[in-house]
């Protein structure tokens, strides 16, 4: 990365945790239950699978490509891992069988994008639709549940302290990423081929194969943070995590990933993911509906982008003025 | 072969084939359904496919300059509830003061979009799914999260889309349905005979070419934009129209279906090619898929299950067959290269 | 007989005063300053708003200071939306949670949570199936009456018997398919011997989705009859559908629907016939118990008895529709058809 993009980069981050703070400073004004262990535990825990997904979303996107049938790769695990779960098979074998489909269906993905040279928005586009659909198939209108208690605790319990599991997962998932992204060759090639595939293919890097990878993983990940979600639900049923694939794309995108690939940062993602959680929550503790919030976060996304593009544009203006 | 080499791109092949392919499928489906010609399929496809096309048309445009709308959805939700408000309130309005309203809802609300896009030099990616939230909570506010009731409409409204304009071979056509299909014509005409709508390809295929070339890029994007908002708002009165009782969750989810459409339609999500006729190419085809599938018996639990798999195939085949084309046309260009003239036929010309 | 006079006055005060402090058997403490939250299923809806109405005013009644918190998640947001107010109010320590649940067994949870932290959580409109974290079910009619009166309402529109279909909400609506069950219980009966159920499908609450599968049930039932929608969004959204494609004469629709929603349709035959109750009157209900029980004027156990305002005395019971859990059956039918109701509409 070129010193300039370092540059913007940087003041990208810097203006994530100046909001960061607004917003911790305005909660703890507002609501003395904001501190309390208790809250911080729900803050993560109500969106914890939205975000083991964004970790992975990042390299996708990174990389140049999109995937949109997280979501439905969520749901579909979770549904495999019930209908198993329901025929006698047990819960141990339904959990890997679930994490094996979704690693499947994230390979399937890559294939069609890899191989075959499709558009990764058509492909999954398609897959959202498809995934969503096999989802049903399985369990049609019934909701299944009756787990074992160590399932559900998964979920839902405390195991490390006030820690659940999905939140330890989330915290080993972002070391991973974050080493792969910022500390190894594949975290090279990821941004050399978001930056220009040619280039990358030039350079040697085997695009198909770490497109496929990546794809792959996308899956995989998904499948465990739908299996997370029924544990903490303690009942899955067709249409779960339905819709889940903008939020988390959103995340992404405000954490400064350019949705063209080739740039962005995983501390970027992860400032964004708390500053989302904490404006969420502040908001659902001042009794703000669920639609505003969405609207609050929108706006916030585009304004991110633009307030920098409209100050640069202006010192850019004064700049010329001088000369 | 070369005739048609010269005269045709290979996209417009690739609408040929799947018209082609619409074709077959509907052969497909009538050998399984009884009953499957008659002009209740012919309408039910046509009607639900209407919606879907006026606001594909609007996409397309978008889309071939580089960008995307997301926000579709919600613009259909606020300009159909927002002009089914004011018809309650005036039932003297017509049927032009109404669609007058709701396009001037839409093109302000993509006026919007174009703007952040254009000038704020924001990725349409990140203000379309900003606007998608923020119109929604816009429409939630307003309404109070009340209904807009059939009953409160005034009666032409409410008998619209049984309207029938002319009947054709016993086939109704609707009003509602030639609507569609003036928009598409006229949409359609102007990308290609008008040198504004061509501007659009250049746009989209090489943004720098076109600004060195003094395209007003900024302007025409800008243009995209508000032409989307203003169909997807001509979309929102049909949608009025058709349902009746409006939500604030109306419209919702449309946009998917949209860019899947224009996916399928052969609209390189890339930007600089596409059309809107395959816009409404892809829109019947996923139309006629779903409504068909509906009428097989099949587990609605299934129909998503196949849709998905169906769009998969399109695409997937759509860029097989159409790098086999473009492979073809290459060929074929090199041997329309003239041929250097033989020696012989040159050392005749040298000597008088 | 001065000892008898002070023994018999000193019996009495005590009588008056054990009376004082069980005067609140049964009536309400009024003035409390206790937080509330109504969550319906989604905002958006009718239904729900005129439940939020009543819920304050009964607010107003009870004098309570802190003003009733309407929250609700967005349709497609429903399960995930329900879970995430219902964590907060936890965390916020409300009084009680009023909830119409859609979420079926997924809110246990959440409502486990709440219960174990000493909130009152009163279901209303559709409990939650297994009774865990809930303390009572304030159920606007009996389940399974609902289902006798669905069947009735069919077998007036088909006096003859014939096909119908079933356009439900979404499939986990707990109230629904507790309704649909019980039609199908009714159905058993030899004299709708004639009426025979073809399809089930879901609308999930929204008109396009519900327009569409009327539209679909049409054109894969030829014989359709009828379509009874136990929704008030898919009854309407379904006689929109009929009257589009103007199968009226052929198709009839019935169900649960709203008199404003549903008028025109009755008037023109569409609908002849569709059933509700007041859920202005549910919601005061629903507000006025969990008032009660988190004020401690009453205890979610069964045999309880309490008054509730304008409303009446109501008892609490085993619920007969689930296996486990507690109801409050507030009350009755309302049948609309041609000739009442245009004046309910007003």
């Amino acid at each position: 990365m070129t010193a300039a993009v370092q540059g913007r980069l940087m003041s990208w981050e810097g203006l994530l945790l100046a909001i960061l703070v607004v917003i911790v400073a305005v909660n703890i004004g507002y609501s003395p239950y904001y501190l309390g262990v208790e809250n911080i535990v729900n803050l993560f825990q109500l969106s914890i699978e939205k975000i083991i997904v964004a970790l992975i979303m990042t390299l996708i996107i990174i990389s140049g490509e999109i995937d949109l049938s997280v979501a439905s790769i969520m749901g579909l695990a979770a549904c495999v891992m019930a209908w198993m779960f329901q025929i006698g098979v047990p819960l141990p074998l339904g959990i890997l069988a679930a994490i094996a489909i979704g690693a499947l269906c994230g390979a399937f993905n890559g294939f069609w994008v890899a191989y075959v040279g499709l558009p990764s928005l058509a492909v999954t586009l398609a897959g959202l639709i498809g995934f969503r659909g096999a989802a049903r198939i399985l369990l049609e209108d019934r909701a299944i549940g009756g787990y074992p208690a160590w399932f559900n605790g998964l979920g839902q319990q405390p195991i490390f302290g006030p820690l659940t599991f999905s939140i330890i997962v989330f915290a080993v998932l972002l070391i991973v990423v974050g080493i792969t992204l910022h500390g190894s060759a594949l975290g090279r090639y990821i941004y050399v081929m978001g930056n220009g595939v040619e280039a990358a293919r030039y350079s040697g890097v085997n695009v198909k194969r770490v497109k496929l990878l990546l794809f792959a993983a996308s899956g995989a990940v998904s499948a465990i943070a739908g299996l997370l979600y029924a544990a903490r639900l303690g009942s899955v049923r067709g249409d779960m995590a339905f819709g889940f694939e903008l939020d988390i794309i959103t995340i992404v995108l405000l954490g400064g990933v350019s949705i063209f690939g080739g740039s962005g940062s995983l501390l970027g993602v992860g400032l964004s993911i708390f500053l989302i959680l904490n404006l969420r929550n502040g908001m659902g503790l001042a009794n703000i509906t669920g639609n505003t919030q969405t609207s609050v976060i929108g706006a916030l996304l585009i304004l991110s982008v633009l307030v920098p593009n409209i100050v640069q544009l202006t010192l850019k203006r004064l700049k010329g003025r001088e000369t | 072969m070369t005739w048609v080499q010269r005269r045709i791109r290979p996209e417009q092949i690739r609408e040929f084939s799947l018209l082609l392919l619409i074709i077959i499928a509907v052969l497909v489906f009538g050998s399984l359904i009884d009953g499957y010609y008659t002009s209740r399929t012919f309408n039910r496809i046509a009607t639900s496919v209407a919606i879907v096309t006026v606001i594909g048309a609007g996409m397309t445009l978008v889309v071939l300059t580089r960008n995307i709308d997301l926000s579709v959805g919600s613009i259909v939700g606020c300009t159909a509830y927002f002009t089914g408000v004011q018809l309650a309130a005036n039932p003297e309005f017509g049927a032009m003061p109404a669609i007058a309203i709701a396009m001037g809802l839409g093109l302000v609300m993509g006026a919007v979009n174009g703007v952040i896009v254009a000038w704020g030099r924001v990725p349409s990616i990140i203000v379309t799914l900003g606007t998608l939230a923020i119109y929604r909570g816009i429409l939630i506010d307003y309404s109070g999260a009340k209904t807009v009731t059939t009953d409160s409409l005034p009666t032409w409204l409410v008998d619209l889309p049984q309207l029938p304009l002319f009947t054709i071979a016993g086939l109704e056509i609707r009003a509602i349905v030639v609507l569609a299909l003036i928009v598409v014509v006229v949409f359609q005409l102007l990308l290609t005979f008008f040198n504004f709508g061509r501007s659009f390809y250049a746009i989209g295929s090489n943004p720098d070419a076109a600004e060195l070339v003094g395209l007003p890029k900024e302007r025409i994007i800008f243009t995209a934009f508000a032409l989307s908002g203003a169909l997807a708002g001509l979309a929102g009165f049909m949608f009025l129209a058709r349902f009746g009782n409006i939500t604030v969750e109306a419209g919702r989810g449309l946009e998917l279906q949209v860019v899947a459409a224009a996916v399928v339609g052969g609209v390189n999500i890339f930007g600089g090619s596409g059309t809107v006729v395959g816009a409404m190419l892809g829109a019947v085809m996923i139309g006629t898929l779903e409504q068909s599938l509906f009428r097989l018996q099949i587990s609605e639990f299934w129909r998503d299950g196949i849709l998905g798999l169906l769009i998969l195939l399109a695409v997937a085949s759509d860029a097989v067959l159409l790098n086999r084309l473009r492979a073809l046309w290459a060929r074929a260009d090199m041997r329309l290269v003239a041929k250097p003239p033989s020696p012989i036929a040159r050392e005749e010309e040298a000597t008088p | 007989m001065k000892k008898l006079l002070t023994t018999t006055a000193a019996l009495a005060v005590l009588t008056i005063m054990a009376g004082g402090v069980y005067a609140a058997d049964g009536k309400a403490t009024p003035g409390k300053s206790i937080d509330m939250v109504l969550l319906p299923k989604f905002l958006g809806i009718a239904v729900f708003d005129q439940a939020h109405t009543g819920a304050a005013e009964a607010q107003k009644e009870l004098q309570n200071p802190k003003e009733v918190q309407f929250l609700g998640p967005t349709p497609e947001n429903s399960v995930a939306g329900q879970i995430e107010i219902v964590t907060n109010a936890t965390t916020q320590n409300v009084g009680a949670i009023m909830i119409s649940n859609n979420s079926g067994d997924q809110i246990v949870p959440a409502a486990k949570a709440a219960h174990d932290k000493g909130i009152k959580v009163v279901t209303w409109d559709s409990p939650i199936p297994t009774a865990e974290g809930e303390d009572v079910f304030v159920a606007q009619v009996d389940f399974n009456q609902t289902g006798q009166v669905m069947a009735d309402m069919a077998l007036s529109i088909l006096p003859d018997g014939g096909e119908f279909a079933i356009l439900s909400a979404s499939p986990d609506a707990a109230n629904q398919n507790a309704w649909i069950k019980a039609m199908e219980e009714a159905l058993k009966d030899p004299k709708y011997g004639k009426l025979t159920q073809v399809d089930l499908v879901y609308g999930n609450d929204q008109s396009e989705t519900s327009y569409s599968q009327a539209l679909a049930l049409v054109d894969k039932h030829p014989d359709l009859k009828l379509i009874m929608a136990p929704t008030t969004v898919g009854i309407a959204a379904a006689a929109k559908a009929m009257q589009d494609e103007k199968l009226c004469d052929k198709v009839k629709i019935s169900g649960l629907g709203l008199p404003a929603e549903m008028v025109s349709y009755t008037m023109n035959g569409c609908a002849p016939q569709f059933a509700l109750w007041s859920f202005v009157d549910l919601g005061y209900l629903s507000y006025y118990t969990a008032y009660m029980l988190a004020a401690g004027d009453l205890e979610a156990k069964e045999g309880a008895k309490f008054t509730a305002g304008r409303m009446g005395d109501y008892e609490i019971t085993k619920d007969p529709t689930r296996e486990k859990g507690l109801r409050i059956l507030m009350g009755p039918f309302s049948v609309y058809d041609k000739s009442n109701v245009e004046a309910a509409a007003k």
